[in-house]
């Protein structure tokens, strides 16, 4: 909603209050003003101007060679306005001003001959269309004036955030009665009362459909004279930025902003039969086309107002074109009516038309305010447009509710503020923007809402009345007086936030992705087509391909992360998200949302630290398998020996992803349950994600996750008898895993085995090709003793001896 | 040479004293005791030395390298035991070389802030629930008093999956869901994404939001202004100005946002603050009678508020960040800043 100090003065007086202030009462009273500005300040430097002669210039016929007053100077200008003429008053711009279209005025040579300055259409000036010539100003104009001035254009627009319950302030006169009441001053309206005396026999209202009209005000106004509006008309329209049409036009746009209330005018003589029926459209009439010229669908269901034959406007949005007050229109037909907002709202949705009708409509116009309105713009039609209004008119008035007195509570009122009121101060507040108060017992007031406050039904509404009106401020701060009890945690939140602190501390970034992803990213990652994770949540109305359904998997996010990154010469990747994927279930239901954890890594391992300090190495699969061993011990949910409720295994060869690597995939798994796998993915799929280097990810099922009982911690007795370390370092063929042989260790249970680590694997020159050699460090101790030789060398050559035979594997020579 | 051995000695001891800092020191350690030393120098003639002196000589030499030797190894430690064998300066420590530590990785600064928000409510007793992003229109709009058609549906530019189903607009379908379920009274935050059809400068189709609720009988406005101040005296700053002023919210009345003093500009008015001095970063409010009627509580027995504020623009507000789209994004040079 916008409008102007100037505009506001002329309902309430604001003298002695700054446009600061005024937006400030504004903004406390629930009216957020988003912007106050100065109007017109681009017009500042123009000046007017007095032209006192004017001779042809000699080498150019169309221009003319000006002598013009400007205050004590006298200026040549050369101009080429057919309009120019000796005592015409108009605006001039001299050197150094930027007018509002950008043009910069120079002092400058027009066909040899000097110009200092140039005289303005009010186009140039950006106060309307008209380009026939140079603005004319009154006679008695002087000159050598500031423009803005003189013509009274300096004005301080405010513009403000309407809550869609206070339709009542889509208007001038809302904007002032608020004011007027926080101020306590008097509101004056230009039109008080009106009344419809008698019916009008020149034309005919027919209502077909008075549910969705309550009320249906018109009358007639003849001997019209189609010009455009006078200055102080035009200005007002101007400074809240809608464009001035012609007199009649802007009449019905200026009331509709002073009181709220849409008007429409109808040319009469373009109505067939001189006769407005409100009802739906026919089967053969749903093709119509609105004033702004756009031929438009109409649904069976959109209220329409016609004619004798056909629709002419679409209730409370648009008129059409059919019934357009044009220049030779002399009769008009004013309607002010009221419509259901629930229909104009449809209406204007479906049509993605909005006006300033609709939406006042659909925020809900006062029924009783349609003649008021109605009244102002027929003085005005008769004052500026020298009509003349026909005796009598049309008020269909289905609407009518009975009056609706509320009872309000001062102790309830009091108790939901939090701070203590009588009803002196109800009272007082509530009558000051005209509502009716009358003292019903000593805790209760019969209040009465005027028809305009259409948002008012409940006490409820009318306890926020009195908070707003008292302000906010004035109501105390307090702390509530609760029973003291122990706030729930939800385990899985404590867990997401538990894996954050884990995997940023090994250098793992958070990221955060949409959770609407694009259908291709999945057949870039090569999913089979009946695999769940093709089966998507998708947006009715996405904002664009890319963001259309909802996404199943992590992991494509992460890529795009990823080769932004690269884009962006970060090379050295590790990003991790937590979030959720969906999962269909029916229609109208709502899907499965499961919570995953996924990350990616890439480039080089110590990216943060110092090369000074690390070698350039690039991640491999061990540094995403390491990820997950620190992340899980961190959860303790992997642990070494049996108790571990998570296990690393090899995928098996059908269930691999078919974006992974099948050479260098593991799958994690709880029982038997797979909750995620770490792998790498195949080059080909990343230079579809345009990725060139190697990135490896791991992707979990964080809600199965988060079922497992982690190991709990039980103290173990320190040892008290030292360790003893022997190594082994054993030729086995290449393909025994070097796991198996510490596994193998480990499963021969001598007591005497503390821990077996793998310390290097070595394929090169020294060892026989086919074969690698594993080294492993094994720890000895005893709970009884100290360990001799003898009792290691025992158990330690068993050891060697099970691994030789069971891996064909050779003690490697020094 | 003895008397040689004597006046090293004396001369050592002297320029030792002198010695300023562990480069000196490792020079003295070259020119006394090195194996091109002046003590080597003059143990060279032990040879020419009367063979019954030798024993003596010999002994005295020792004491005096002893002697010197125990000084060096107290002056190197005054000087932070630095001074080692080698050429000059090769093994010095460099301090200046950069730290040797683990990499660090930083959680997204959207968490960050959600962690921040959530603790201050647990703190003051507030348990914390999550809730679907799918949302049925029921707890986004209806059960929230905003029917079909109505203009406060303006305010939530909807993902819709079909005629019933939804992206959630808003965190506060959780008031429903959790009212719905449980008795008073309440405290509890639901922190979560939320999404809305809108993408610009300003505007993510994602973001993230906290709601939050307490239900009880004799809950006040006044009480709502006390758990709202302590807040964001928590969040930013605890002498920052902050004002209450009418809203509109169809599930609260009476309705309010909150405004912090802009904390670009100090309340004198800038870009970011359209020149208000006012930065708006919660909105809240009385939950209506009719959110309560339809889970079931009476509303004249219990009373309570509700609020909700936007994760990204606190962040914003806090960090300085000036492009929403940023959070997105996640590049690592605008993850790594906070």
């Amino acid at each position: 909603m916008k409008f102007t100090i100037d505009w506001l003065n002329e309902y309430v007086n604001t003298d002695g209050i700054t446009s600061a202030q005024l937006a400030d009462h504004l903004t406390m009273l629930g009216l957020e003003v988003d912007a106050v500005t100065e109007l017109f300040q681009e017009l500042a430097p123009i000046q007017t101007a007095l032209v006192l002669s004017v001779e042809r210039h000699p080498d150019a016929d169309s221009l003319s060679l000006c002598q013009v007053a400007v205050g004590a100077e006298t200026l040549q200008i050369v101009c080429g306005a057919p309009n120019v003429r000796p005592g015409l008053t108009t605006a001039i711009a001299l050197p150094g001003t930027t007018l509002p279209g950008g043009v910069k005025i120079k002092k400058s040579k027009v066909r040899g001959i000097e110009s200092y300055g140039m005289l303005c259409s009010e186009r140039e000036l950006g106060l309307g269309s008209g380009h026939g010539g140079i603005m004319e100003l009154p006679a008695d104009t002087p000159h050598g004036q500031s423009f803005i001035h003189v013509l009274g254009l300096s004005d301080t627009l405010v513009e403000v955030d309407l809550t869609p319950n206070r339709s009542d302030c889509a208007s001038v006169i809302g904007i002032a009665r608020e004011i007027a009441g926080i101020l306590r001053r008097p509101l004056t309206l230009p039109v008080e009362s009106a009344a419809i005396q008698a019916s009008c026999a020149t034309f005919s209202v027919d209502i077909e459909s008075s549910e969705l009209c309550p009320r249906y005000g018109a009358r007639l106004i003849t001997g019209v004279t189609i010009a455009p509006s006078p200055w102080w008309l035009r200005k007002r329209l101007l400074s809240i930025g809608l464009r001035p049409i012609n007199n009649v036009v802007d009449i019905t746009n200026l009331v509709m902003m002073e009181y709220g209330q849409p008007l429409h005018a109808f040319d009469f003589h373009k109505l067939v039969g001189k006769k407005i029926i409100v009802r739906y459209p026919r089967m053969d009439e749903l093709d119509f086309t609105t004033l702004d010229g756009v031929a438009r669908k109409l649904d069976a269901d959109m209220l329409m107002i016609c004619d004798g034959v056909q629709p002419v406007a679409i209730a409370g949005v648009m008129g059409g074109m059919n019934s357009e007050v044009s220049d030779t229109t002399t009769a008009i037909l004013l309607e002010s009516a009221c419509f259901d907002p629930i229909s104009i709202r449809k209406t204007a949705r479906k049509l993605n038309l909005s006006s300033e009708s609709s939406y006042r409509f659909e925020r809900g116009v006062d029924p009783g305010g349609c003649l008021l309105a109605m009244e102002r713009a027929v003085r005005l039609l008769c004052e500026v447009a020298g009509g003349t209004a026909e005796p009598g008119g049309v008020d269909k008035y289905y609407g009518q509710k009975p009056f609706n007195t509320l009872t309000l509570r001062i102790s309830r009122t009091s108790e939901l503020l939090g701070v203590p009121l009588d009803y002196e101060k109800i009272a007082d507040a509530l009558t000051s923007i005209g509502f009716r108060c009358k003292e019903k017992d000593a805790d209760t007031l019969w209040v009465g809402a005027p028809s305009f406050r259409v948002d008012i039904e409940r006490e409820i509404d009318l306890v926020e009345e009195v908070a707003r009106l008292i302000g906010y401020n004035t109501i105390p701060t307090t702390l509530p007086t609760v029973q003291l009890s122990y706030p729930e945690q939800d385990t899985n939140r404590i867990i997401r936030a538990k894996i954050g602190t884990l995997l940023a501390g090994i250098g793992y970034f958070e990221a955060i992705n949409y959770s609407f992803t694009s259908e291709k990213h999945l057949q870039w990652l090569g999913l089979a087509e009946g695999d769940p994770r093709c089966h998507f949540v998708r947006l009715v109305n996405p904002l664009s391909e890319d963001q259309s359904v909802m996404r199943t998997m992590l992991l494509p996010g992460l890529l795009e992360n990823v080769e932004r990154n690269i884009n962006f010469q970060k090379t050295a990747i590790k990003i991790f998200e937590t979030g959720k994927v969906f999962t269909p279930k029916g229609d109208n239901e709502q899907p499965l949302e499961r919570m995953r954890l996924a990350g990616v890594l890439s480039g080089n391992r110590f990216g943060e630290s110092s090369p000074y300090h690390c070698k350039q190495q690039t991640v491999d699969i061990l540094d995403a398998k390491g990820a997950m061993e620190y992340l899980l011990q961190g959860l303790r949910l992997l642990e070494e020996g049996m108790a571990s409720p998570l296990r690393f295994t090899l995928s098996v060869q059908d269930q691999i992803e078919p974006f992974a690597d099948p050479l260098q995939v593991l799958a994690v798994s709880a029982g038997d349950q797979e909750l995620g796998i770490i792998a790498r993915i195949l080059p080909a799929i990343l230079r579809k994600f345009g990725i060139k280097q190697d990135v490896f990810f791991f992707d979990l099922d964080l809600d199965a996750l988060c079922q497992l009982a982690p190991v709990a911690k039980n103290f173990t007795v320190l040892p008290v008898f030292p360790a003893v370390n022997r190594d082994i370092a054993m030729l086995v063929p290449e393909t025994v895993a070097a796991g198996a042989l510490v596994d193998a260790v480990l499963q021969a249970q001598d007591p005497l085995i503390e821990q077996c680590e793998i310390f290097d694997v070595y394929q090169g020159d020294s060892v026989k090709s086919g074969f690698k050699s594993v080294a492993l460090s094994v720890t000895y101790r005893s709970s009884q003793k100290t360990l001799t030789e003898k009792n290691v060398e025992k158990v330690h050559t068993k050891i060697v001896n099970m691994l030789g035979s069971k891996f064909e594997g050779t003690l490697r020579e020094g | 040479m003895e008397q040689k051995l004597l006046s090293l000695q004396d001369e050592a001891g002297k320029n030792l004293d002198q010695l300023v800092d562990a480069g000196q020191l490792e020079d003295f350690r070259i020119r006394y005791l090195g194996r091109k030393g002046q003590f080597s120098t003059i143990m060279r003639e032990l040879g020419a030395v009367a063979p019954e002196e030798r024993p003596r000589v010999g002994q005295l030499a020792n004491s005096i390298k002893e002697e010197i030797e125990k000084l060096f190894e107290e002056k190197k430690a005054l000087f932070g035991g630095s001074a080692q064998s080698g050429s000059k300066g090769a093994n010095l420590i460099d301090l200046s070389l950069p730290g040797r530590y683990p990499e660090r990785g930083r959680l997204h600064p959207v968490t960050q802030i959600m962690n921040e928000v959530c603790a201050i409510f647990e703190a003051m007793g507030f348990s914390v629930a999550e809730g679907p992003d799918v949302e049925h229109d029921h707890y986004n709009f209806e059960a929230l008093n905003i029917p079909a058609h109505h203009p406060a549906r303006d305010m939530h530019d909807t993902f819709y999956v079909s005629d019933s189903i939804l992206l959630r607009t808003h965190t506060s379908p959780m008031q429903a869901r959790i009212m719905e379920s449980q008795q008073p009274p309440l405290r509890v935050i639901a922190p979560g994404k939320v999404y809305r059809c809108d993408s610009d400068i300003t505007h993510t189709p994602m973001f993230h939001q906290v709601e939050g609720f307490l239900v009880d009988t004799k809950v006040s406005f006044a009480d709502l202004k006390g758990i709202l101040t302590v807040f964001t005296q928590k969040m930013f700053d605890k002498d920052l100005p902050l004002r209450f002023r009418p809203s509109f919210f169809p599930f609260t009345e009476p309705s309010a946002e909150v405004d912090i003093a802009c904390v670009i500009c100090g309340g004198s008015g800038c870009r970011v603050c359209k020149q208000t001095g006012w930065l708006e970063i919660l909105g809240a409010g009385m939950i209506d009678p009719e959110v309560f009627k339809m889970v079931g509580y009476d509303p004249e027995v219990y009373s309570g508020f509700a609020f909700g504020l936007g994760i990204e623009r606190i962040a914003m507000l806090k960090y300085g960040i000036n492009d929403i789209r940023l959070y997105y994004e996640n590049d690592l040079r605008f993850l790594a800043q906070f």
